[in-house]
């Protein structure tokens, strides 16, 4: 029974471990990207200009409302067909990825700053600070930390969405599993193998993120409660 | 005698809600004033609108002669001038005690680091934290032992003036005598000062007047001993009769 599976490894096995490097390198880097673009937003969002106020919105509504592979579509296959300009396929997956998280990431960090007690910044503001010192010094740090739970969730979710990326052709760990399921018709075998990866990855991240969330935790406030407990 | 801070015909509302209907009064250098009042009268809103924290409607605020309410005066400036301690403490939770004090030193006075350092420590030591509190954070620490931090934050920025908003009522009976000594011990080193509280023997012993605050106007003023002791204004009396049985009920 496991014949099947050491051939395929025997075989493909730099194959997979390409594959799994391109959907860890997906995923971080439009995570990333999408953190700096959604703090941007937020901030727009919540503290911004009225104009950038809306158009932030705008964005933040567009993107949520629209499927993630229509956008990439628009990107790789839209956008070139003006002739203004070509995206790789791997660019134009992280794009199109971190583009999307931007919205949702938004969307976290700005119910984070709203979390925030609103004599905090009353304080900041009445020892001289100027808004934006303010938004770094004060609720930037706090901000943070309250976002780590939802963040954790978006990095799952983009784990998963990386499988997206197989349609402009980019081979990741999804792609190569196809890949090998026509070469050798064992789909069954070579999904099963992804499908233990994906989650193996899936469960790293999130180990990874409860250290941060514990290791980043403010004493007396953000304690993270052992597993089971419930009280 | 210097003039610190002046305010004139000040005014806001919140839409039809008229909550100071044209304040006026003065302090001058090394004087403290306490502001007491029924709850509504627009005392917490009359210290938010002198360093602007809330915007006033209308009416003149001075600050040595500079004007605040004018639209070309820089307000962070300002603001670094007047020290602000909150009915709920405000400190910044993701920071220790200590980082409390240093952050305005540092962020905003942009003092080199050593000197900040000292600073920080002198505050600390004069509102009585001691060194093994400096580490902790203040979901660690008591109410009375986070609004002397917080004291200690606003007179590390050598402010002019220090304006609290009822420093002691978010606190528990035991802690309320901490905060209040450690007020004094600024009031003994000249500090001027502008107290909105609801300890009236406290409000006695320590201020050289006292403004009764109500509806939004300064119905009466004048030092302690006839303010209190004595008082001529029903609405005084009423209030003082009140806020004594409650003492009293505690």
């Amino acid at each position: 029974m496991f014949e099947s599976y050491i051939k395929i490894f025997d075989r493909y096995g730099p194959d997979i471990l390409s594959g799994l490097k391109l959907t860890i390198y997906i995923t971080l880097i439009s995570i990333i990207f999408g953190l700096f673009l959604g703090l941007i937003l937020s901030i727009l969002k919540i503290y911004g200009p009225k104009i950038l106020k809306i158009l932030s919105s705008l964005y933040i509504e567009i993107i949520r409302g629209t499927p993630m592979t229509v956008q990439l579509f628009i990107i790789y296959y839209g956008i070139p067909s003006t002739g203004l300009i070509r995206f790789s396929p791997f660019f134009a997956a992280i794009l199109g990825m971190g583009l999307n998280s931007a919205a949702y990431q938004a969307e976290y960090f700005r119910t984070a700053f709203n979390a925030i007690p609103v004599g905090q910044s009353d304080a900041a503001l009445s020892i001289g600070m100027n808004r934006w010192k303010v938004i770094l010094y004060i609720l930037l740090p706090q901000v943070i930390r309250i976002t780590i739970p939802a963040w954790t969730n978006e990095l799952i979710a983009l784990t998963q969405y990386s499988s997206l990326a197989m349609i402009l052709t980019v081979m990741e760990l999804t792609s190569v599993a196809k890949f090998i399921g026509s070469k050798t018709f064992m789909y069954i075998q070579s999904f099963a193998i992804i499908t233990v990866i994906y989650v193996i990855l899936s469960i790293v991240f999130t180990r990874l993120m409860v250290y941060f969330e514990k290791r980043l935790a403010i004493p007396g406030v953000s304690v993270v409660r052992g597993r089971g407990s419930l009280f | 005698m210097k003039e610190v801070l002046k305010v004139i015909d000040l005014k806001k509302s919140y839409g039809k809600n008229e909550v100071l209907k044209g304040v006026n009064f003065s302090i001058n250098e090394n004087e403290i004033k306490v502001i007491i009042g029924p709850s509504g009268g627009g005392k917490s809103t009359l210290l938010y609108c002198i360093n602007f924290l809330v915007k006033p409607n209308s009416g003149k605020i001075f600050l040595d002669g500079v004007e605040l309410t004018s639209s070309s005066v820089d307000l962070p400036k300002m603001r670094e001038k007047i020290g602000f301690v909150f009915q709920h403490f405000n400190l910044f939770m993701h920071l220790d005690a200590y980082n409390n004090v240093l952050m305005g030193l540092v962020r905003v006075k942009k003092m080199r680091l050593n000197e900040a350092k000292e600073t920080a420590e002198n505050s600390l030591n004069l509102v009585g934290i001691d060194k093994k509190l400096w580490n902790l954070y203040p979901a660690q620490l008591s109410g009375g032992q986070q609004q002397r931090v917080a004291i200690a934050r606003a007179i590390a920025m050598d402010p002019r003036i220090i304006l609290f908003d009822e420093p002691t009522s978010a606190l528990d009976v035991e802690l309320i005598g901490e905060v209040l000594k450690a007020i004094k011990n600024l009031a003994l080193k000249g500090m001027t000062m502008l107290l909105v509280t609801h300890e009236i023997e406290f409000a006695k012993d320590i201020a050289n007047e006292i403004l009764f605050l109500d509806n939004g106007v300064i119905i009466d003023k004048g030092i302690p001993e006839e303010m209190i002791m004595n008082p001529k204004n029903e609405r005084i009396k009423k209030f003082l009769g009140i806020i004594t049985k409650e003492k009293e009920n505690v």
